[in-house]
């Protein structure tokens, strides 16, 4: 097993995931970034690469509002295939939604390990990673 | 003694020698009867061999002689002489000896008697057969007398005839007849008979031989009797000189013959049959036949029964029991001192009752038995007989019919109705039990006319009770009526008669039938009904079956103004606005054929209408009323005037309520919309700000810095578009609508789209084509229409298909009095399923397309919306897109 952290963002704002990966870099833990601009393209490559899971992220920064498919329709379609993977997935929805409706909606996806409001913020995100990377030893 | 004493002596050896062997029973005797001599024959006679007679007392002897003979003995020693022919001697041993004797003296030579000589015979046997004999002759003369047998003879030489008395008699003539050959022939019946006894005669006179004949003959008087003749000749000498025999009237016996014979018969008849049960039962109580009809009738076998089987495997217990006492009752004793099977015995039984039989399979049924005692013909009970006949079914009628009756006077009694039958010609009355009971009278006076019930008769109403008999006897017709009567305890009751006229052939008036029904509390009833109807809180009026109105109350003079008298016996429809009545007449009418309470015509709106054609909203309550008179429909009517104001007021008030509710509901909508917008498109960019901010404090070098830069501008231009857009939306939001409406001419709006998109529509090749010819001008916000056309215009190139040139077809039309407007193309079309509820979201996008920013739809819904419209959208993926938009 690759002792990278393999790291997902699913966003369509350019911004957003300029920061992101700028913010991750700066962490300088060893990970290896995959980017997606929607849910369907994020989707599209777990079905490609259902029978290649190594290539799968352990972790993926999920963003709701997106262009084609957004935040929860791609968990529609994440938890649908979910059985035919082995590998331990940690999903953290990010949104800049303040909105109880979403907050409570993503609550009860049991595939999601937490709702993060953007900004995430160095610190948190530090800690996020490095708690994964504890995990996986 | 002798003067030769030997000579003497020698002489009294010899006789005693002679005396010993004569072959008769001889005694000699001295004066005092002591036996001298005796002969061996006497000896024999009385059995005397074994003993020593001579020496001893004659009366030694024979114990036995009585003193009478001892008399004779004596006077016989004083010279006399007894002799008997015959006569009978009791023997000491019991025995009968009958005897003849000769007793004398004897005479010494001196003269003297010197004893008796004793001569006797035994003739016992001769005097059995004598008498045997004349039994014999007796038995026969009784018995002809009672078989009716007389004797004739005929002499052949002297051509005499005699008859006994009994022939006379079978002959039926005199005592002084002189019977002939000639007159004997003629009494025989000259048809048959006759010949048959003068060819009988002349060959049993010509062969010898005997006959025996039955024939028929007519007496002196003219009768017909049947006689069995037998006749015997005799011959002498080859010639018949004698013709003898007997002649029996076998009349009777034919006669009872033949009786006997259909007695047995119809006995065998009887005892054959399979409807009646015959069995007889031995003096020991045991069965010793069984019929046919027994065995068909209880299902046992004879052979099951007879000889080993009393009757009561198939009597009831308690029956018996009852029987037997019943039985000593009649012989009027007591019974606890006898025996009723043994008084039977001795007496005659003849019983007809009904029993209970058991069949064999448990059932029991009831019989009706005659119960004979069996004599024999020493009329000493031989046992009984039983003839029992099954009468379930008389039985089962004669029960149905009880049963019938008691369920008239049990349902006269209940419905307090009596019945009465007039013969009007002899003025006879039958009344019912419970008519009696009725007027109070006692049922033992029975000697019932017309005025016995009319003297019942309230004084007040005899006039009333006068006129209908009248009228019934006037119009053979009994109409119904009530009146009053006083009964004999002085209590007045109200009473109904109900009756039937019935005439001769003439149509003349014989008799009247009918009921007496005790209306009093009926009639009490009829008044607290009355009283009822007149505290109802609502309008009440009853109506017939025919639908004429019979009562109202006060509430329903007040409601529709009339009198009862205005509305008695008119049609109900009066009270109903004339539209209504033909569906009313058919309800009603269907109301009478299932007659329950309900509610009328429910969920409908009802009218009624007053005296002054008022229409008045009511509600109204059906329910039956079963009377004496048919079926009534009681209404109970509520006038509702106050409730449907009320429920106008509701439902207005209600209608508000709504109203507000949408209003609400369309601003939360809102609202909600609004919340959106701020958490994505508000807060996204001011997230990034930040996190270009925390990168920007951390960035190295200047050209990190500057690239940061570049993006913070990006940032703050996307910020501000969308700030510019909200504000567009809340200034549309705000703007009085009223405001800058004119009359918009679609064609003109298209124009200017098309002016205004003439660049991408010359690029795509597009097709924009519009219809407006069912509506060309709306009253709208011109600058919105235009709005409205530009964006779903312009949208639809944006998203077009990459295989085909856009096609868009706009066309407007009226649905349920809405203006409506439709936007048709041919692009790329939108998965609905998955983003309907985001379509017309801000900034929500459904395509990869550079220029797709999210807001076009969103300001089009705005424009729509804040006009009192909606928009709606139909997508098929790579087939099209139809927005609807629906004015208000």
């Amino acid at each position: 097993m690759s002792n990278l952290l393999k790291t997902c963002i699913v966003d369509d704002d350019l911004i957003y995931r300029f920061t992101m990966v700028k913010t991750l870099e700066s962490i300088k833990l060893p990970m290896d970034i995959m980017v997606f601009s929607d849910g369907e393209k994020a989707i599209n490559f777990m079905l490609d690469n259902l029978d290649n899971e190594p290539e799968y992220p352990d972790v993926i920064f999920l963003d709701i509002d997106m262009p084609v498919m957004d935040g929860f329709q791609f968990m529609e379609e994440f938890i649908k295939i979910k059985p035919r993977i082995g590998k331990s997935i940690t999903i953290y929805m990010v949104s800049s939604s303040i909105d109880p409706v979403d907050i409570e909606r993503a609550n009860n996806i049991s595939a999601i390990s937490d709702y993060i409001i953007k900004p995430i913020g160095l610190v948190r995100l530090k800690e996020i990673m490095e708690n994964l990377l504890d995990e996986r030893k | 003694m002798g003067i030769n004493k030997n000579n003497s002596e020698s002489l009294e050896k010899y006789h005693k020698i002679f005396i010993e062997q004569t072959p008769t029973a001889i005694a000699m005797l001295d004066n005092n009867m002591v036996y001298l001599a005796i002969s061996q024959r006497w000896l024999k006679d009385y059995k005397l061999e074994e003993q020593e007679v001579i020496g001893r007392s004659h009366y030694d002897v024979f114990p036995e002689i009585g003193d009478d003979w001892k008399e004779h003995h004596k006077k016989c020693l004083q010279g006399a002489v007894d002799t008997c022919d015959e006569a009978p001697f009791q023997r000491a041993d019991g025995s009968l000896q009958w005897i003849y004797w000769d007793v004398r003296p004897w005479y010494t030579t001196n003269g003297e008697v010197g004893g008796l000589l004793m001569h006797t015979g035994d003739i016992t046997h001769q005097k059995e057969k004598d008498l045997e004999k004349k039994r014999i002759e007796e038995i026969l003369e009784k018995t002809n007398e009672i078989a009716r047998i007389g004797t004739w003879d005929l002499n052949l030489i002297t051509n005499e005839v005699y008859w006994s008395e009994m022939v006379r008699e079978i002959h039926e003539v005199s005592e002084d007849f002189i019977p002939t050959m000639e007159a004997s022939k003629n009494f025989y019946e000259e048809t048959e008979s006759r010949d048959r006894f003068v060819n009988t005669v002349r060959d049993s006179m010509l062969k010898g031989t005997p006959f025996d004949l039955e024939l028929e003959i007519i007496t002196a008087k003219g009768k017909s009797n049947w006689v069995r003749v037998v006749g015997q000749p005799e011959i002498l000498e080859g010639k018949c000189t004698r013709l003898f025999g007997i002649i029996q009237d076998i009349n009777k016996i034919i006669q009872s013959e033949k009786a006997l014979s259909k007695a047995h018969s119809e006995l065998q008849g009887i005892f054959n049959s399979k409807a009646i049960a015959i069995i007889t039962a031995d003096k020991n109580g045991f069965i010793n036949r069984f019929n046919q009809g027994a065995e068909e009738i209880l299902g046992y076998s004879a052979t099951e029964l007879v000889g080993s089987k009393r009757p009561d495997v198939f009597l009831v217990k308690e029956e018996i029991a009852e029987f037997r006492k019943n039985l000593v009752q009649s012989f009027n004793k007591d019974p606890s001192l006898i025996d009723p099977v043994e008084y039977l015995k001795s007496h005659d039984l003849n019983n007809t009752r009904e029993w209970t039989y058991r069949r064999k399979n448990g059932d029991t049924f009831p019989v009706l038995t005659t119960l004979s005692s069996l004599k024999n013909d020493k009329g000493e009970n031989e046992g009984f007989i039983a003839v029992a006949t099954d009468i379930s079914k008389l039985k089962k009628v004669e029960n149905e019919l009880l049963k019938k009756n008691q369920l008239l006077n049990f349902a006269e009694e209940l419905s307090m109705i009596g019945h009465w039958q007039w013969n009007t010609v002899l003025d006879k009355v039958e009344w019912s039990q419970n008519l009696y009971t009725l007027v109070e009278l006692d049922e033992e006076f029975v000697d019932l006319k017309f005025d016995t019930y009319f003297s019942f008769v309230h004084p007040e109403d005899k006039e009333i009770v006068t006129h209908y008999f009248d009228k019934a006897v006037k119009n053979k017709e009994f109409y119904s009526f009530t009146h009053r009567i006083v009964t004999t305890s002085g209590k007045t009751k109200t009473i109904q008669l109900l009756g039937e006229v019935i005439t001769n052939k003439k149509g003349e008036v014989i008799e009247m039938i009918g009921t007496g029904q005790d209306v009093t509390e009926i009639k009490m009833a009829e008044r607290k009904f009355r009283g009822l109807l007149e505290s109802a809180p609502d309008a009440m009026v009853i109506v017939n079956e025919k639908g004429k109105i019979q009562l109202i109350n006060k509430q329903s003079e007040k409601l529709f103004g009339y009198t009862p008298e205005e509305l008695f016996e008119k049609s109900v429809e009066v009270l109903i606005p004339e539209k209504l009545y033909p569906s009313h007449t058919s309800h009603r009418k269907n109301f009478s054929h299932t007659p329950k309470a309900r509610e009328m015509g429910s969920g409908k709106e009802l009218y009624g209408v007053n005296k002054i054609g008022k229409k008045i909203p009511i509600q109204i309550s059906l329910s039956p009323l079963h009377t004496e008179e048919g079926l009534l429909v009681s209404a109970a009517i509520r006038d509702i005037t106050k409730q449907k104001l009320a429920e106008s007021k509701l439902i207005e008030a209600k209608e508000n309520l709504e109203h507000i509710a949408q209003k609400l509901s369309k601003q939360n909508k809102q609202l909600a919309d609004f919340t959106h917008i701020t958490s994505h498109n508000l807060r996204a960019p001011v997230a990034n700000l930040n996190s270009l901010m925390e990168l920007y404090n951390m960035s190295e070098s200047e050209p990190e810095r500057i690239d940061l830069l570049d993006k913070f501008e990006t940032v703050i231009q996307h910020l501000t578009l969308t700030l510019n857009t909200l504000i567009e939306a809340l200034k549309t939001k705000i703007t009085d609508t009223s405001e800058g409406l004119e009359n918009v001419d679609l064609n003109d709006v298209l124009k200017s789209t098309n002016e205004i998109l003439s660049g991408v529509i010359l690029k795509s090749g597009a097709i924009v084509k519009g219809d407006f010819s069912n509506v060309s001008t709306i009253t709208y916000n011109k600058v919105y229409m235009e709005s409205i056309f530009l964006n779903l215009v312009g949208n639809a190139i944006k998203y077009k298909s990459e295989a085909r040139a856009p096609e868009i077809f706009i066309t407007s039309e009226v649905e349920n009095g809405k203006i409506i407007l439709k936007f048709k193309d041919n692009g790329l079309g939108i998965d609905l399923e998955r983003h309907r509820h985001k379509l017309f979201g801000l900034n929500k996008v459904f395509h990869r397309h550079h220029d797709a920013k999210g807001v076009g739809l969103f300001l089009t819904k705005t424009q729509i919306e804040v006009m009192g419209g909606f928009i709606s959208a139909s997508s098929k993926v790579d087939v099209g897109t139809t927005f609807t938009i629906n004015f208000n």
